[in-house]
């Protein structure tokens, strides 16, 4: 590329007469409206500037990628020598998500996965009680205790599940991630008050709490409080990492589960710019300097779809995106804060999974893995091909993915070239196209009042649902095919059916009585604690609630050291921030 | 002769589950079929759903539900929608449904079960069809 412009004009006319005496008569002779394909030429970026768009890996605007290799990369021969499986965790990482039952529950289960070699840190999921605010006693808790996550009522429960880790795997030796959002300041205060009793200086925590809020109100569902005061909270949360725990990741900013709810690409894009850019904000508007933050917020990667070459150019675009966002309009300087730090880059998604001949899943995972590989991360294969059967992963389905990712880096080589892509006509173009979409969808928003007010008027909600169906009516149209669902799909089409071993996680009999014990634990904690204490930490709560310019962490830290409950905390808040109200369309 | 009624649906998310596509889609999918749709948003307790169902005057109930408690939570609006003796109400499944668990849900009373990939025609047109071997309600 770089091709002058008197080049240019000659490309210009050359592909002119192209069209005229090579396509046209071709799409002509099949008698189609236009041709179903499309050849990239030097004319479709003018003036491409490369060290203005691309540049080199693991230097601004970061579109060949963060780093000229990653850390796994560094070491993926010795990996292999080694018979390393990532996904176990280990060497001070996270481990597998997961979580289910009682606080008791999920830590015999880690338990029992340390004694097989799989030491990573807590990768929590917590149950649905949790991620909204309840305790497992509430009427509302009824029959989700402890189902989809682990159940956390109380510090105690924090303690008992931290039990697993000590010695060696000492809870400041390994990392940990909590897939919590609305009461995100509750989880990050027991974290705290965990090291604390333990005498392990805060400042030495390591992990990610989800902590993105904003997104829940465009996708997902779990908050409580209305969003501007999900931002304030937010806002105290920052702070309070910046001061007291700064190596504890502040947020995953997650565009995955907007496109996963339906968004379009350039939806995904510009949404998760807006909320980081919410985000961003309230840390400055706090009085602090953007790259004493910035370069604690994560990406919990961004949405997938099968569409491989729009998805590398996402990826790219996203990059250069976030970074021109963080040194044009944020004024950082310091490169980290420009980073789009993800564990994984693109991928296919869970919803381009199908019921329907799922073994078909393993092929799509593995071009999302491909997609991946040359988008500039570990070609992840993922999800495994049992996703959509809701049952969970089995054994053979997580091999065939971990597998394939290793096939992917040691056999077909994907990972030997940075942005292998670059400089194509084609990915540039995409590149430049979506980050362009991006950026006007995002001034939009801007110009509605930011990412909070276009919550708060239901905008980006109702966009994402229309989205979701049009995506639905192109395939009942088909428009769009996705095979063995709206296509290829007779009576000549066979199943492909494997074994599949269901991991041994946890027994039903466990699961049924989860609730039970869970709430006869939250009982005896009522009947234990000092009910003093509960009262006049919440009360001061309550108080400070009301007064947006206080910082409420060590209020929250308060409350959760006198054994308040996670739904006392939340209740307080309850009352004096309102509650969200869902949108009905 | 008289003035066609449309059929009404009631589209509800019971329990805490958060993932609304399904539901969206569905909703806006059965408004474009012809049918007066009412979506509930989420977090809705059974009681509100059966209240909501007898307000709005609907002919079916949709659930969607994708956090693992279907057959608690169906059994609990079917409970509810009985006590107020409007068992008549056509109730449906959606969502991420275990195969093995979709005949106890017909056991307890769901007319059917659309899982993953359910194509909004066939919706329709199931519903239509139970609607009229009713008698129209």
């Amino acid at each position: 590329m770089g091709i002058d412009t008197e080049r240019i004009e000659e490309v210009r006319k050359a592909e002119k007469e192209w069209q005229e005496k090579v396509l046209d008569p071709r799409v002509n002779r099949f008698k189609l409206r236009k041709s179903p394909t499309r050849f990239y030429t030097p004319t479709a970026r003018n003036g491409f500037d490369f060290l203005e768009k691309v540049g080199f890996p693991g230097q601004y605007p970061y579109t060949a990628g963060n780093n000229p290799f990653d850390f796994w990369r560094a070491f993926a021969e010795e990996s292999a020598k080694r018979g390393h499986r990532p996904d176990w965790g280990g060497g001070g990482s996270v481990g597998k998500y997961g979580g289910f039952g009682t606080a008791s529950d999920y830590r015999d289960y880690l338990l029992r996965m340390q004694s097989i070699g799989r030491t990573g840190g807590p990768n929590m999921a917590f149950d649905l009680v949790t991620q909204c605010g309840y305790d497992s006693d509430s009427p509302e808790a009824e029959g989700e205790v402890g189902r989809v996550g682990v159940a956390v009522d109380s510090f105690r429960d924090f303690q008992i599940i931290y039990e697993a880790y000590t010695g060696n795997l000492e809870m400041d030796k390994v990392a940990s991630n909590f897939t919590i959002n609305a009461p995100a300041a509750v989880i990050i205060a027991m974290y705290a008050a965990m090291a604390e009793k333990r005498g392990i200086p805060v400042d030495r925590l390591r992990g990610t709490p989800q902590n993105d809020i904003l997104k829940e109100f465009i996708a997902r569902g779990t908050y409580i409080y209305p969003p501007r005061q999900s931002l304030r909270l937010f806002r105290d949360i920052l702070v309070f990492c910046t001061e007291h725990m700064p190596r504890l990741n502040i947020t995953s900013i997650g565009g995955y589960h907007i496109r996963e709810a339906g968004a379009t690409r350039t939806q995904d894009l510009a949404f998760s710019m807006a909320n980081g850019a919410a985000y961003l904000q309230a840390g400055v508007d706090a009085g602090l300097e953007v790259d004493t933050f910035a370069p604690m917020f994560t990406f919990n990667a961004f949405g997938g779809s099968m569409e491989i070459y729009q998805e590398i150019a996402f990826q790219r675009a996203a990059r250069r995106m976030y970074a021109r966002m963080l040194k044009e309009r944020f004024g950082a300087k310091n490169p980290r804060s420009m980073l789009i730090r993800q564990p994984v880059s693109a991928h296919i998604g869970c919803s381009s999974t199908t019921l329907q001949r799922p073994l078909n899943n393993h092929t799509r995972a593995v071009i999302g893995g491909l997609a991946a590989g040359m988008s500039g991360a570990m070609p992840l294969s993922f999800p495994p091909f049992d996703e959509p059967l809701g049952l969970g992963h089995s054994l053979e389905a997580v091999q065939l993915n971990l597998d394939a990712t290793r096939i992917l880096i040691h056999e077909a080589k994907i990972a030997d070239v940075n942005d292998p892509w670059a400089g194509s006509y084609m990915m540039e173009a995409l590149t430049d196209e979506i980050e362009e979409d991006a950026w006007a969808e995002f001034d939009k928003i801007e110009k509605m009042g930011g990412a909070v007010a276009a919550i708060e008027s239901g905008y980006m909600q109702k966009a994402v649902a229309k989205s979701a169906y049009e995506r639905q009516k192109r395939i009942e149209r088909q428009e769009d095919f996705v095979v063995g669902v709206n296509c290829f799909n007779d009576e000549n089409e066979i199943d492909v059916s494997v074994n599949r071993a269901v991991e041994d996680t946890y027994d039903e009999e466990s699961m049924r009585s989860a609730e039970e014990r869970q709430k006869a634990a939250l009982d005896q904690l009522k009947r234990e604690r000092e009910g003093k204490a509960v009262k006049t930490t919440l009360a001061t709560l309550r108080k400070n609630a009301g007064d947006e310019t206080v910082n409420l962490m060590p209020d929250i830290l308060a409350c959760v050291k006198a054994e308040a409950t996670l739904q006392e905390i939340s209740d307080v808040l309850r009352e004096v921030f309102g509650e969200a109200e869902p949108v009905r369309m | 002769m008289s003035e066609e009624r449309k059929i009404r649906v009631l589209v509800a998310k019971p329990g805490l589950d958060g993932h609304e596509r399904g539901a969206r889609v569905v909703a806006y999918g059965l408004r474009d079929e012809g049918f007066e749709v009412i979506y509930t948003g989420l977090r809705q307790t059974p009681d509100q759903i059966a209240v909501a169902a007898l307000q709005e005057d609907v002919d079916v109930v949709g659930l969607s539900i994708l956090s693992g408690a279907h057959v608690s939570l169906s059994r609990k609006v079917i409970e509810r929608l009985k006590e107020r003796g409007a068992d008549d109400i056509l109730l449906l499944v959606g969502g991420i449904i275990p195969e093995k668990d979709i005949p106890t849900l017909k056991e307890i009373g769901v007319g059917a079960v659309f899982t993953s990939g359910s194509s909004i025609p066939t919706i329709a047109e199931y519903i239509r069809s139970e609607i009229a071997s009713d008698g129209g309600g």
